[in-house]
This record gives C-alpha cells, structure tokens and sequence, in this order.
C-alpha cells in the first residue's frame, strides 16, 4: 500500500500544518511516511501546497505529479489540482470557496462546505482541520482518531486551549460530504 | 534531543542541524539560501542558548573562512549551503584539505548552472567528489537518502572531519532538505577525536603551531601531496561504504546515490515482481568511491544501470569501475521530478533488450 | 657588558629575514612581537596570517597561527574568536588583503565589533607580485599595471581604510600610523598597543594601518622610500586616531 496526498489552499488556510497534523497522524501509526512542501519563490502569490506519501514499505517517490487523493481548500487550488489526480482518485474540495464543478469523468469528486462548519464553530482557521474531518471520513488509510493524537503531537506544549475547538471541527467534518462521480 | 528513541516527524534541514548541535557543533557560520535556509535559522536559535557560536556570515566565502578559523583552534565547527555558493566555498575547501582542517560542509543542493533554481537536484556529484578548488586534494563526500540518514551522517561527518583531520561535505538536497520524515535522535556513536596533538589553543608549554598550506619548499610540497593522497588512501581502506540489495543473483544493478536510493529500491522490487533479477547498489561515500566492490560486481557479468538528477555524473564513476566487464548505462533527467519508478522500470526493461555491450542513455 | 638590544621572545630565534631591504614589514613585525611580550600575550595568541609579502609571517613570529586564503583573514579570525573567545586574536594583513579582495570581510567583522585586533599595512601598491596597482595607490602613481599613472578615468580613487574602519559601528579603535620617523615608529607601537587593549577588554574591533615603504617596488633607495612615505603618502593618508571609544564622552 502507498498513496499520495496533495494538500493545497491559499496561505492562512493551515494547509501546511494540516499537512503535518496528517503525517504526525501516518508516522503515529507506525505507517512509513514523508512530507514534502512547496516552498521558497513558488509560496509567493499565496497558493500553499504539500504532498504526503504513506506508505506500508519505505516511500519512494516523495516529490509526484499525480496523486491518489488532493485536498483542495480554494478555487485556484482546484483549477490547478484537479488535472493532477490519478485516474481512479479523489479530489475533496471545500465547496464554501469552490464551485462545484466535474471537468472530468476518471475521478471521484468531495464537496463539503469547510469553511462554513468552521465559521459556524467560530473560527475559520479551523477550516483545516474540518477538511482533515472530511478527508478521514471518504480516505480509508486516514484515521479520524490518529488525526486527533497527530494534532496533539503537533501542538504539544504550545496552544493547548485550541485542541477542544480544533477536535470538533475535525468530527463535524467527518462526514459532512457529498459524493458523486 | 539525543540519545531518544522516539521517533519525531521532522525536515532533514532541522535534523542536520540538531544533528550538529548533538555531535558537538561549537560553531556554526552561514549565509541564507533556499532550500537549506532552515539549518542556519535553527542553530541561530539554539547556538546561543548552549553559549556556542553563531555568525550569520557577510558572504559564505566569509563563512567557510570562519569554519576554517574554528576548526583550526580544534573545536568541530561547520557551514552549510547550496549549489551556486558552495561553488563560492571551493577555495576555501582546497585550502581546508591542504592544511588539513576538520570542516564539515552541508550541500543541498538545487539545481544548476549558474542561479539555476532552488528546485532539488543531483548536479553537485562533481564539484563534491572532484571538487572546484585548485590543486590535488580529496574530500569525503557522504550522501543520506532519509531524514533518518541525515542524522546519522551527520554525526558521522563531525567524527571523519577531526579522525582524519580531512573536510567532509555532507551532499543532500532540496528534497531531503525540505521534506518531513520520521527519525529519531540516536546518542551520537562516535568517539570524541584528540586533538590536542595540533590544534592552535596558544604556544604555553609547548613549541608554537602554524597552519598553512604555503609550499615554497618543492621537495617538502612534493611530500605534503603525497602525504594527503596516502592519507585518502586509508580513508579509502577504514571508511568506503555503501548499501546493496538483492545483488547476489542479479543481472542488472540499479545504482542511485542520495535521496534517489528511495526510488531504485522501488523499482528493484517491481522489476523482481516481473521476473527480472535486479539488484540494487548505493554509494554511501561518493568519496571515497566503492569502486572496488562495483568493479567485483562487474566482474560477475552484471550490467549497471545507474539513475541520477543530473547529466550523467556518478554514471562515469560507475563506467571507470565496471572497467568494461559488463554494461553500464544511464538514467537521468537534469533536473524536475525525481525519476518515478515507473520511469526506472521501462528504462532497465529498454536496457536488458539491447543486445550491445555499449553504454546507452535515457532521458 | 650590558646587553641593550635583544630579539623579542614572541619572534622565532632562527628565521631568514625574507623581506627586502629597507622594507617596513620588519619595522612592524618587531612592534607587534615587542607588544606580545610586553603585554604578556603570546602563550594566549592565534593569529590570522593573510596573503602577500605578510605570508611569511609565521616564519617571525613565534605564536600560534592559521593561514587565512587571500582577503579572509578577518573571516579567519572571526572563526577563531568565536571558538576560543578567552584567546588573543590578530590578524596582519596587507592593503591588498585588507581593502581590496577582503574589504568585505574586514568591513563586516569591524562591523560586527568582532574582539579581534587587525593589522594593515599600507605602501600603495601590491608587492608580493611586484608592484601592480592596488586599492591605496594614490593618484597619478605608477605602477606595473597604471604606467600612465593612477586617474580616474580608468582605475578611480584610493581607499582611505582607517578613515572608513572608523565609520564602523563595532570599531573600538581606528587609527593611521607610519613608520618612517622614530617618533612615528613610536606612535606606532602605541596605536598597536591600544588595538590589542580594545580587544582585551572586549570593547570591539580594533585596527591599525600603518604607512609602509615599498623600495623595491618604487625603484627608490630606503631613504627615498621613507620622504614618499613623508611627502606624498602622508598628505593623502593623514595620520591619526580617527576612532577611539576608550577616550569619547558617552560612548
């Protein structure tokens, strides 16, 4: 088993930590795992991307065009990503900032209203976690409950009041999609 | 964070530079440049709390110079940087070797020539193992493939530089630089290195020292080279190493270095799925070679494919090696996307149907 | 009989004297090794050795000392401060070294208020390769790469370097001395001493250039050498103390 994630958004939407929160979660249950970034000029002009691999054995490829699951957190991010989902894949998009739209027929299309449940928590910078939520409810290799224990890696020692808030937001994502081809 | 065996998530930049810190690091110098950045933005945080030393350098000439002050008065003492301004640091990397200094050098590298760009790639192999700096000398080059790896070389890389009072380049590059992984602290393995037998500290109770590579003497400088090169040659003896996987009954063997060991071993194991005997061999030191092992290898009638980030650099090290006993050919792009294994598979497919004992390129 | 004159303990007891004659570089070695023992420091130095006619410094005196590659020895000697900060730390450079491929290196680690002593010296013109011109070539002087002489036109104007090591925020002390008169001589070693005081009692940089012939390289005899140093260097390089903190109300 390996599968390739994409994790993109504008900057301020968490994408990055979501990223690592994910990995902490993959590396928490023993799974091999790796993150890699955008980074340097390519961050500037405000799209934020990085790609997670899991892996049964030790990853290979840590840097891909395609991938098995994108997770997209605003519209150029979709334009953009939607090409680069394999054959068979999956692309969770926050449908309060994309319009829901299928160019293509080979793939599985999530839309769930991220940032809205994150609004309606009172605080949209949980959108990431609410899209973590959505992606560990249609992903079977993402655990909703390593995801929890992946946050709490990650925040360890600093902001331990946002764990309650940023748990919620993780379970009112889970599940909060819908599914069409 | 030594001597743990919990395993954290975390970039081969900020593993390299803990790395450091656990290994002893007294002095760090650097100048900012992607994608390596991280390494002097971590020591400037820590190096002060533990009253050590930290300079962000006007230039990384200036840099590697500070490293070669540092070093010289015996305590471990590094610089890191990418591509472009490592080109900047081979004066200075020639002199380290001539006067034989302890310097430990970290390369991510992104891709060339000129400004190139801070995208990951391969293209260093030569100026680390054959070096830009003028004159005869030798550098040992140590290659990670993990974050993991970036650790343990990192430790290994203080201890070379004062055993053998030689300079180490660590050669990563942006991918291993910037990517997460889980890896863990290990206590660092290596003995501490006596120096006291050269290093400058001030001549009280003892004759003064002069470090200097100035050879006005013809027959003294004559020595002085072959001394270093005797010297690489039991570097070469202690400290050659490398990995190989599945090479005993194989045909062909995959030969990466670096981060693209990763893809190799992949490919490796689907090419075995399909019937094909592949192996896998990985250059830990790129300097010294293991050339006598491949050379054993070739000898055996197996062909090398070997698959790099850049035109064909460590291919002509591994030609030199199989010495005309086998095939070798070449799988490369410059730079971009790490060959995928897809890539590496039809490329070792393409490979076994010729029939031609020459080398031949993909890209 | 009483013995006047003996060879300080910081210089080697064997060298061969390799600078030509009539040189100041001898002058200034001396003062430097004359301080070492006075002050007590040589068990306790490192110095930074550069490139040029200095390079042989390491055959004089009888210290503790690193090659630094051409330009960095101010680098160099920022690598060992930061190692060792309880050593006394110098470098001895030429004008080429210093300002010219080193300005950087020099400005910034003055800049710094890096603890370190440096030391330049200053004949206008690169002597180790024979005479070309130089960062401090002054105008209208020929040289083996200016033979119409120094104009604007093609090679613009000298450096100043104590003048602008001054205009350093870390400079401790700043001074120009020369070496062509005993009085000057004896100037010398006092700017040399406060250079190396600044440095001890961890005030920041501190650096000398010191006026110095060259007679191979300007055709002239030692005396000749010394009325340039007189007439034509000093009125371009005024001698002085352009930075002293040690003596400036709220520094």
């Amino acid at each position: 088993m390996e599968k390739n994630f994409i994790l993109a958004g504008f900057g301020g939407q968490g994408i990055l930590l979501a990223g690592t929160i994910l990995a902490n979660s993959f590396m928490l249950e023993g799974k091999n795992v790796t993150w890699y970034p955008c980074y340097g000029a390519e961050m500037r002009g405000g799209t934020v991307n990085c790609e997670i691999v899991v892996s049964d054995s030790e990853v290979s490829s840590v840097h891909k065009q395609d991938t098995d699951y994108a997770l997209v957190l605003n519209q150029q991010s979709f334009d953009k990503f939607v090409h680069r989902v394999k054959s068979g894949g999956t692309i969770i998009s926050n449908s309060t900032l994309v319009a829901e739209s299928r160019p293509r027929s080979d793939i599985e299309y999530v839309f769930a209203p991220m940032t809205q449940i994150a609004n309606e928590l009172g605080n949209s910078k949980v959108t990431n976690m609410a899209a973590l939520g959505v992606l560990a409810s249609v992903c079977d290799v993402v655990s909703k409950e390593y995801l929890a224990k992946g946050f709490e890696k990650v925040m360890a020692g600093k902001k331990k009041e946002l764990l309650p808030l940023n748990i919620k937001a993780l379970e009112r994502g889970y599940g909060a999609h819908t599914q069409a081809k | 964070m030594a001597g743990s065996n919990e395993k954290v998530l975390i970039k081969g930049n900020y593993a390299i530079a803990q790395a450091a810190i656990n290994a002893g690091c007294q002095c760090y110098f650097g100048y900012p440049i992607t994608p390596q950045t991280e390494i002097g933005e971590y020591l400037s945080a820590q190096m002060p709390k533990l009253g050590r030393g930290y300079v962000c350098a006007e230039s990384e000439i200036a840099a590697i110079n500070m490293v070669l002050g540092a070093a010289a008065t015996g305590v471990r003492a590094m610089t890191s940087s990418s591509s472009l301004a490592v080109a900047l640091m081979q004066e200075a990397l020639s002199y380290a070797a001539s006067d034989e200094l302890p310097i430990v050098l970290v390369n991510v590298m992104r891709v060339g020539p000129g400004l190139g760009y801070i995208y990951p790639a391969q293209g260093d192999y030569n100026q680390s193992v054959y070096g830009g700096g003028n004159g005869d000398y030798k550098i040992i080059v140590l290659a990670p493939a993990t974050v993991q790896e970036c650790i343990d070389f990192t430790y290994r890389a203080f201890y070379l530089a004062q055993k053998y009072r030689n300079p180490v380049i660590l050669l990563a590059d942006g991918l291993l630089g910037q990517m997460m992984e889980p890896a863990y602290f290990r206590e660092n393995p290596y003995p501490e290195v006596d120096v006291s037998s050269w290093a400058l500290t001030g001549a009280k109770n003892r004759d003064s020292r002069a470090i200097y590579s100035l050879g006005p003497d013809e027959k003294k400088q004559i020595q002085h080279i072959y001394n270093l090169f005797k010297k690489f040659e039991i570097i070469a003896e202690n400290e050659t190493s490398y990995e190989e996987f599945e090479t005993e009954d194989a045909d062909i063997i995959l030969t990466a270095f670096g981060s693209m060991t990763r893809n190799i071993k992949a490919a490796m194991k689907v090419l075995r799925s399909k019937g094909i005997k592949a192996g896998c061999f990985r250059p830990i030191t790129l300097s010294p070679f293991p050339n006598k092992r491949i050379n054993e290898l070739a000898g055996q009638g197996k062909d090398f494919l070997v698959v790099e980030m850049n035109m064909g650099q460590m291919f002509k090290d591994v030609k030199y090696s199989v010495g005309g006993q086998s095939r070798t050919g070449l799988v490369n792009r410059p730079v971009g996307e790490w060959l995928s294994v897809e890539e590496i598979v039809e490329a070792v497919e393409n490979f076994m149907e010729k029939s031609y004992a020459a080398s031949i390129q993909y890209s | 009989m009483q013995q006047v004159f003996s060879i300080p303990k910081s210089m080697k007891k064997d060298f061969k004297y390799t600078f030509c004659p009539g040189c100041d570089h001898g002058v200034a070695i001396r003062l430097v090794a004359e301080l070492l023992d006075e002050m007590n420091l040589r068990e306790n130095t490192i110095c930074s050795t550069s490139i040029g006619c200095s390079v042989f410094l390491y055959d004089f005196l009888d210290v503790d000392c690193v090659e630094a590659p051409h330009g960095r020895a101010c680098a160099s000697a920022t690598g060992v401060k930061r190692a060792r900060p309880d050593k006394f730390v110098f470098t001895y450079q030429g004008d080429g070294d210093f300002a010219s491929i080193g300005l950087a290196e020099s400005m910034h680690t003055a800049l710094r208020g890096e603890c370190v002593s440096a030391i330049c010296i200053n004949n206008t013109t690169y002597g180790m390769t024979g005479g070309q011109l130089g960062p401090t070539t002054i105008m209208g002087q020929v040289t083996t790469t200016s033979p119409y002489g120094r104009n604007r036109e093609y090679y613009g104007y000298p450096i100043r370097v104590a003048e602008q090591i001054a205009l350093c925020d870390g400079t401790a002390y700043s001074a120009r001395v020369a070496l062509d008169t005993i009085p000057h001589i004896n100037q010398a070693k006092q700017a040399l001493k406060k250079a190396f005081e600044v440095q001890l009692q961890g005030l920041g940089f501190g650096f000398v250039e010191i006026l110095s012939s060259c007679p191979t390289n300007w055709h002239m005899t030692p005396q000749e050498a010394h009325i340039r140093v007189k007439e034509e260097m000093i009125p371009v390089f005024p001698l002085g103390v352009y930075k002293d903190i040690t003596t400036e109300k709220g520094e």
